[in-house]
């Protein structure tokens, strides 16, 4: 018998009049790495908690079908026995403490505590668990004091101290730096090498397709196919299901890289080996990686969102593909060639003269008096999308927030537009720059998705009128118009986060800064947020965001900006950038997926 | 995060007691004076309670307890000392305003008694984790789930302070004046505090099944991590506590005090 066994499980949410699991069955064995994809809201979340007896025992609701796990019945044996067996990570770290230990080492002791082990024992798990994750020198710290990416560790420790069986993890990478979502992939996956079995929700297709023996492919309360990540992601419907393929396997499918089986490769390793074999020519190759890396999308969705942003030359989304950097037989791709104007196609120092917006010297910040987070930075930001990627603490959101004046600094100087920001406050500021919070629920107050998106036009004194029109309109930009009339807080998570989007770019302001949009939204949604970018940009506004998303940096921004232990490492184009290997490492990041490949085919 | 908790660890020999020897001091500290009625019995105690705390170097910080409590110390001491229905010997005047020996001792019996209580409560709170008194009374078979309640109570509410301040600025970020006039203030008030609400409930939502996902709830019988014996200090401090209630009761019921 299999260790898990689902069977024809449905399950509806109480209050609710649609099926949030219809019909799932699938069996994993022992020591398996199960992968579950799928857009938003196809059940996947539904399902992991299924797997724990959380639903039905907790969320109650309409349930039929089986769920077997290592032999006991989720549907009746209690959640507290099951979970001696089966450990969940949260998609929210934050909501995993258990909010009654002051300390990271009682933390992760809590569970076994709870399941009466004896304190020896407790001990011995808990140091193991800790110095395996690399927080052993963070025991005492209180967890709430913790950034994201290590409280998320902290959790997943605090569930791996339970020794499971099985191990279910909900996007547990989204809140980590790329270096940290490594690190959490590799140990998952020696755990099993132990004998653990992991069941994994993610959006981080590549890793999913590196790691996993089995992808489970859901959609809409179904399992649409279940099997080897290289099966599963050759599906040519991938994206009607709100999956975005690998990147190595859109590389492949446009360059008719196929093995023998007519699957594609969807790793780093499967690609250069069926590069080899194949005897591909590689300098077009090259040329169309090049064109990848560049900012543009090879395949057909990728156009089609790339044909929807303007294409009004303000030098904007030039730089995304720099003129020699054109791959050759990819015709559509000079769309985006045309685009670029005098200005395009620079370094970021000389791009940044004449239209310039913050202008930031020596600026200087700190929590505490004599820990410094910012040091001494300068920065000029022009019109040009504009990512900031680091470490988690490397001062990114610090950085943003003093631009937005939610912070005031130590010391040094921030212009915009020539004008001095020190006096202004923060709501007589909130016109020209907008501030999307990571975190849509920190926001969101109203009854109706209309008038928490007309608040901020309001506020800054639109006419109703014109605050309706304004609010419509960004809704849709981002997909929501019609749930217009809607209560926010019976939205997904994703639609939330695209609400509270949607709030700061129904005010017009001349800056938008985004914290982590791409959290918890799947294909579909991060392309919607890609084109805002594009259109913000060819509008002539300044797009700054937060990301950990490296892929989405190359491919939607035109300045990158590599931030460490609050000084900047690296600023200029995504391509500049992403080959600088010092300045990667420095920063704890990793190049999207194609660099590598990219680099390895050149040096061929 | 900023705690709410008093306690600091500052490994003074205070800190190191069992939790339990501080309360049974408290309850002595407060028994005692009580029980004797004698103002000399209370500034006695409070005296003790005092040098107890300097002893642990933590007077400086049971100041601002003490400085709260004067406003209502000085408030009774004029209203007892000018109003109290016993009123017969004048001790002092100021201009038209007398005031009164029976109503000023009535004063000094209430106003000592809380001096008291807020020292000896000092000692317990000032030198005692919160989560290592709950612990200890789980031990001894006080609910864990009331346990719980109180130990994340000194989490939750700095936490909810943060959520606070993050939900004030994105309101801010869209153009919400916090700062100004009263009115202004109070339209913001609407926008901070539905957000706070809301993710109060959903977080304890996720924090239930957080819980749930741990053993919480279940049968096993919980196990502890730290053990803390009574150590010399503490047996000496109980037995002081104890027997001095008891001679203190004796003392009274004699008719000697």
């Amino acid at each position: 018998m299999s260790l898990i066994e689902v069977k024809d499980l449905k399950y509806r949410y109480p209050g609710t009049t649609e099926l949030a699991l219809d019909g799932v069955s699938f069996t994993v064995e022992k020591g398996e790495f199960i992968g579950i994809a799928g857009e938003n809201g196809a059940g996947k979340s539904s399902l992991s908690q299924a797997l724990l007896g959380l639903i039905p025992q907790f969320y109650k609701g309409a349930y039929g079908g089986s769920v077997t796990v290592c032999g006991m019945d989720a549907r009746n044996t209690p959640v507290s026995e099951l979970c001696r067996h089966v450990g969940l990570v949260f998609q929210n770290p934050f909501n995993q403490l258990s909010g009654a230990k002051d300390t990271v080492y009682d933390e992760v002791g809590y569970g076994l505590q709870n399941l009466g082990f004896p304190p020896e024992e407790i001990r011995t798990r808990v140091e193991s668990v800790l110095r395996c994750f690399g927080i052993w020198e963070y025991r005492d710290r209180n967890p709430f004091d913790l950034s994201g990416g290590q409280l998320q560790r902290v959790a997943i420790c605090s569930v791996l101290a339970m020794n499971p069986d099985v191990l279910i993890l909900d996007e547990p990478t989204s809140q980590l730096d790329p270096e940290g979502s490594e690190e959490v992939f590799h140990t998952v996956d020696e755990l099993t090498k132990m004998g653990i079995t992991i069941i994994m929700i993610e959006q981080k297709i590549e890793k999913l397709a590196g790691y996993c023996d089995r992808v489970l492919l859901m959609h809409q309360g179904q399992v649409v196919d279940y099997d080897t990540p290289r099966k599963i992601f050759s599906r040519e419907d991938l994206y009607d299901l709100g999956v975005n393929p690998p990147a190595y396997t859109r590389f492949a499918r446009a360059n008719a890289l196929v093995f023998e089986d007519g699957t594609l490769p969807v790793t780093h390793a499967e690609t250069l080996e069926l590069v080899k074999a194949s005897g591909a020519d590689r300098a077009a190759l090259i040329a169309s990686l090049r064109g990848m890396t560049a900012g543009v999308q090879m395949d057909k969705q990728g156009d089609g969102a790339a044909d929807a942003a303007p294409h009004s030359g303000t030098g904007s989304n030039a730089d995304m593909s720099e003129a020699g950097r054109q791959p050759a037989g990819a015709g559509e791709e000079a769309v985006a060639a045309e685009v670029s104007t005098s200005t395009g196609g620079r370094s970021a120092s000389e791009g940044a003269g004449a239209a310039a917006t913050f202008q930031v010297q020596d600026l200087r910040f700190s929590y505490v008096k004599g820990r410094e987070v910012l040091h001494g930075l300068n920065l000029a930001l022009d019109h040009r999308p504009t990512a900031i990627i680091g470490q988690n603490g490397a001062g990114k959101t610090t950085l943003v927030r003093v631009l937005k004046g939610l912070l005031k600094p130590d010391s040094g100087e921030i212009r915009y537009q020539g004008e001095n920001l020190e006096t202004k406050t923060v709501a007589e500021l909130a016109s020209r720059v907008g501030y999307v919070f990571q975190n849509p629920d920190d926001q969101i107050f109203k009854y109706k998705v209309l008038e928490e998106v007309m608040f901020g036009p309001l506020n800054i004194g639109m006419s109703p009128q014109e605050a309706e029109a304004s609010a419509h309109e960004a809704l849709r930009m981002v997909g929501l118009d019609e749930k217009a009339d809607e209560n926010p807080y019976d939205l997904e998570l994703s639609d939330r986060k695209m609400v509270a989007i949607a709030s700061v770019l129904a005010m017009n302001t001349d800056v938008i800064i985004l914290d982590e949009p791409t959290i918890a939204q799947s294909w579909n949604g991060r392309e919607k947020i890609r084109e805002i970018i594009q259109t913000q940009a060819a509008q002539g506004k300044l797009v700054i965001a937060i990301l950990h998303d490296m892929d989405f940096v190359a491919n939607s921004f035109a300045r990158v900006i590599a931030m460490a232990h609050g000084e900047i490492l690296a600023d200029g184009a995504p391509a500049e950038v992403f080959r600088n290997h010092p300045v990667l490492e420095k920063a704890a990041l990793a190049a999207p997926p194609l660099y590598e490949l990219l680099e390895e085919l050149e040096a061929m | 995060m900023k705690s709410i908790s008093l306690y600091t660890n500052n490994g003074s020999w205070l800190t190191k007691l069992h939790p339990f020897s501080k309360i049974f001091y408290l309850v002595a500290a407060i028994a005692v004076p009580l029980i004797s009625g004698h103002l000399p019995v209370f500034l006695g105690v409070i005296l003790l309670s005092i040098l107890l705390l300097k002893s642990a170097g933590l007077v400086h910080k049971a100041f601002p307890l003490l400085a709260f409590s004067f406003t209502i110390i000085l408030t009774v001491v004029i209203i007892q000392g000018i109003f109290n229905q016993k009123n017969m010997t004048v001790l002092f005047s100021l201009g038209p305003i007398h005031f009164y020996k029976e109503g000023l001792l009535y004063a000094a019996h209430i106003g000592l008694n809380i001096l008291n209580m807020l020292l000896s409560f000092a000692i317990l709170v000032l030198t005692t984790s919160p989560s290592e008194l709950v612990e200890e009374l789980e031990k001894k078979g006080f609910s864990p789930k009331f346990g719980y309640i109180i130990n994340s109570v000194f989490q939750i509410i700095p936490q909810m302070t943060g959520t606070m301040n993050t939900i004030s600025d994105a309101q801010r970020s869209r153009g919400m004046e916090t700062e100004g006039s009263l009115l202004t203030r109070a339209k913001a008030f609407l926008p901070l505090i539905s957000p706070v609400v809301m993710s109060a409930l959903t977080s304890t939502r996720e924090r239930a099944i957080a819980l749930e996902v741990r053993g919480f709830g279940g049968s096993a019988k919980k196990t502890y991590l730290y053990s803390h014996p009574y150590s010399k200090a503490d047996q000496v401090l109980k037995a002081l506590s104890i027997l001095a209630v008891v001679v203190t009761i004796v003392l009274r019921v004699v008719h000697v005090l």
